[in-house]
């Protein structure tokens, strides 16, 4: 019996088979078009729509006015650049209060505060200089702006402005095999790297959302301005006549951000065609009505969702890197502190690139931010060339309101112009902070995007660096 | 200090190497890949499938157009042959060489991972349509009859890879070939095509490169032994009859035939409305997944509503809702030419 029915089972299994190549291969496409027809005629038969209100000649109004040739990409600038002022400008009062809070007026008291219970001196190190400062400093710098930037930007996401500039900036991006949507977590990640890696998430096609986290590195982030416009003041405004020096500093930050725009399409394109080429790849952009922003839900959002999501992250890698910071400053073997050992070390290849050991040893042990980098390499030069009266000792990151005290270091620390913009580059090209390491393999769970996408601009900065400094030194002398 | 000069030029070493190893297709790893490809084994299986396809299409196989098929000489060839017979996989004889049952089970096994990973590449990757043949030639060494079983399963069992030839089931079915070459369609006579011969290469990518594709309704023009000329979607298309012999085509019977030329929703100004007619067979996997979900099936209504700045991408107003499609997408949906 129950050999007649395995029997049975073959014969209909493979008259089945038969019949699927009988029937051809388009016979789902056809099933699912006639399932969507009959729902249509069922729908345009039992249900009666309100009679249409002209709704969307607003819609169709404003829709014309951003996708003009003429206004279009105007405004577009316009809005952005006003978004990054506000949160340039209006971050600045809350980051001093903040700053003058947590680091100049607690860590003292803290600093006491160790020595009247009797602390040994190195735990206090460790826990005060190490592990409290650097949370402290990362709070100060990264809460406020990013409190302005993500609700703005949410806001007009939510306004349903943002698709729109996706649309616009579509063609650019398809060129670069890319998705027009890029340009959005590219904007994003202008306020911070690890937030504009998790904004991936709108772009719905596998192989597009991978290209957009890998480049998102390569936009400025917060952390970085402030980098950028110290040096770009102190060097390269410094290289030319007082008069000028505003506009040729200002003009060599927005270039070095615009840089990392080009740096972002050009790695685009050679990703999709060469790693990426085979990767599964659709587009679909919806373009919602526009509508009036639910502000209070959009603030929530924005502050839990993203900037204390971001702000935790940063804080957990920001403590241990702090402690690592504090450590290596003050363990010595046979005299000299682990830093000077690992700085003379690597001075002499990291002077091939134009960059010198210090600023080495500060991009790895600052790793968690940005923000702190350079804090770290002053720590480290007035560590490496013993100067005395400035700072408040070794492992104990600082920032000094004066440019001219900052350069004075900086000079003794053996900069010169070429290094000055080398690290420009190298900052804009450079592995991400690790909570946008963590925040990408959070994203892609995947080991190898998130070492292509750390390496990558690495790799690429130390080699600008490299053929940069030799054409320097060929052309210019040293 | 190192003298930058030296440095230089040791870095554009660096970076001339880097290329050298990595250049796709002429690159130093391309080409130690290719170089193991010619092992035994490929040379074994790669002419089971030819002597598999001459005995499906009922022509007689003989040494040489193993050594052909193969591009090896006709002195390997018959080493190959040699070996084919030790392993008891053929029998040769004066009308030529042929199978035995399991040679064509072990050509049939190769076959089926071939033509499951062609449907794979086509469907869930965006690898390009000139591509899979030849990715699909080299995979198809590598892949276990197991894995090829869970391949077929991940992809929901296809029974046509993306050229339309069958896929053999996991027993080694096979359907009986149907069809006629293109050549053989009378004037007038409408008919479809079923299937598009992937091999040589060259004719194939022609055939790509005019845009045929199986499941393309053809009407036939004007046949002649110089040359073919038919409607192709309603695109008038013209090929040596040598290019057409490599199209099989199935007359159409009970069927709707589509008059004069498709409009694409691509030919839709702003403000313009079409009804959609259908997707191009083109437009595969996820993308025509993602267009079928938004509603593109035959019957809606849909109209050009914005160009962005650039021209491309087009938003288009589908069932009440905006979705901006790029210009390459919007070419491949049909819309009813009233």
């Amino acid at each position: 019996m129950n050999k007649t029915n395995g029997h049975n089972n073959e014969a209909i299994l493979s008259l089945a088979n038969n019949l699927r190549w009988e029937i051809g291969e388009s016979f789902h496409d056809k099933l699912m078009e006639s399932i969507f027809a009959n729902a249509t005629t069922i729908a345009q038969k039992s249900v009666t729509t309100p009679i249409e209100k002209p709704t969307f000649s607003f819609d169709r109004a404003l829709d014309r006015i951003v996708t003009s040739p003429v206004l279009g990409f105007p405004m577009m600038f316009l809005i952005l650049a006003v978004i990054f002022w506000l949160t340039i400008e209006g971050a600045n009062v809350p980051s001093a209060m903040l700053a003058s809070l947590l680091i100049d007026t607690f860590h003292p008291i803290l600093k006491d505060f160790s020595l009247t219970i009797g602390l040994p001196w190195w735990l206090g190190g460790v826990l005060i200089d190490g592990a409290y400062l650097a949370g402290a400093w990362v709070i100060s710098v990264m809460l406020p702006p990013m409190a302005i930037f993500f609700p703005l930007f949410t806001l007009l996401e939510d306004f349903g402005y943002l698709p729109r500039v996706a649309f616009n900036m579509d063609n650019l991006y398809r060129r670069a095999g890319a998705h027009g949507k890029q340009a959005l977590t590219m904007a994003m990640g202008f306020g911070c790297n690890a937030a504009g890696v998790v904004a991936a998430r709108v772009i719905d096609s596998p192989r597009e959302r991978i290209i957009a986290i890998i480049t998102n590195n390569f936009s400025l982030c917060n952390g970085r301005w402030p980098t950028q416009i110290l040096i770009a003041t102190i060097f390269i405004g410094g290289a030319v006549p007082a008069h000028l020096a505003g506009l040729v500093s200002a003009g060599a930050v927005v270039g070095i951000a615009v840089l990392g725009i080009v740096f972002s399409l050009v790695v685009s394109w050679a990703l999709s065609r060469t790693v990426l080429k085979g990767e599964a790849s659709a587009f679909s952009l919806e373009l919602p009505p526009y509508r009036p922003p639910r502000v209070l839900r959009t603030l929530y959002t924005s502050l839990i969702d993203r900037t204390l999501i971001v702000l935790w992250r940063a804080v957990i890698f920001a403590i241990p890197a702090g402690i690592v910071i504090w450590l290596v400053s003050n363990i010595t073997v046979g005299g000299e502190s682990i830093a000077e050992i690992f700085i003379n070390w690597v001075d002499p290849v990291s002077l091939i690139i134009g960059l010198n050991g210090v600023i080495i040893l500060a991009y790895i042990i600052a790793i968690p931010a940005n923000e702190i980098v350079i804090p770290t390499i002053l720590m480290l030069t007035v560590l490496v060339t013993s100067m005395a009266g400035v700072g408040s000792g070794d492992g104990v990151m600082f920032e000094l309101d004066s440019v001219t005290a900052t350069e004075d270091i900086l000079m003794a620390g053996g900069w010169t112009l070429l290094t000055g913009i080398n690290l420009m580059l190298f900052s804009l090209l450079h592995n991400p902070c690790s909570t946008t390491i963590y925040t990408i393999y959070r994203e892609t769970k995947s080991v190898k995007w998130t070492v292509v996408s750390t390496l990558l601009p690495v790799v690429m900065g130390i080699a600008v660096c490299f053929f940069l400094t030799q054409i320097w030194r060929l052309v210019v002398g040293n | 200090m190192v003298d930058p000069l030296a440095s230089l030029i040791v870095g554009f070493i660096i970076i001339l190497f880097l290329i050298w190893v990595y250049l796709p297709r002429k690159g130093l790893l391309v080409r130690l890949k290719r170089s193991k490809k010619n092992t035994h084994r490929v040379l074994i299986e790669d002419s089971l499938k030819h002597l598999y396809n001459c005995e499906y299409n009922g022509i007689n196989c003989t040494l040489n157009s193993v050594a052909g098929n193969l591009s090896i000489s006709a002195d390997e060839a018959s080493k190959v042959v040699k070996k084919l017979e030790e392993l008891e996989l053929i029998t040769s004889h004066e009308r030529g060489i042929s199978l035995t049952p399991e040679g064509r089970a072990y050509a049939l096994r190769i076959i089926r991972t071939h033509r499951l990973w062609e449907k794979y590449l086509a469907d869930e990757t965006s690898v390009g349509e000139e591509d899979w043949h030849i990715a699909a030639e080299e995979i198809e060494h590598h892949i276990t009859p197991a894995q090829a079983d869970a391949l077929a399963a991940q992809i929901g069992n296809p029974v046509f890879d993306p050229h339309g030839d069958p896929i053999p089931s996991a027993k080694g079915d096979l359907p009986v070939k149907k069809g006629n070459v293109l050549n053989t369609l009378k004037m007038g006579e409408f008919a479809r095509i079923i299937h598009i011969e992937d091999e040589p290469h060259a004719i194939y990518s022609q055939l790509v490169a005019a845009g045929l594709y199986p499941g393309m309704q053809v009407r036939m023009m004007e046949s002649s032994k110089d040359r073919i000329k038919f409607l192709a979607n309603g695109e008038e298309v013209v090929l040596a009859p040598l290019f057409a012999k490599n199209v099989t085509i199935t007359p159409i019977k009970n069927e709707t035939t589509v008059k004069g030329k498709f409009k694409s929703l691509s030919s839709l100004s702003v403000g313009e409305k079409g009804i959609v007619l259908g997707i191009s067979k083109r437009c595969r996997g996820q993308q025509r997944r993602r267009l079928m979900d938004l509603g593109v099936v035959p019957g809606t209504e849909i109209e050009a509503e914005m160009k962005s700045i650039g021209g491309d991408p087009v938003a288009y107003r589908i069932r009440g809702a905006s979705i901006a499609l790029r210009k390459n997408q919007a070419d491949k949906i049909y819309l009813i030419n009233e």
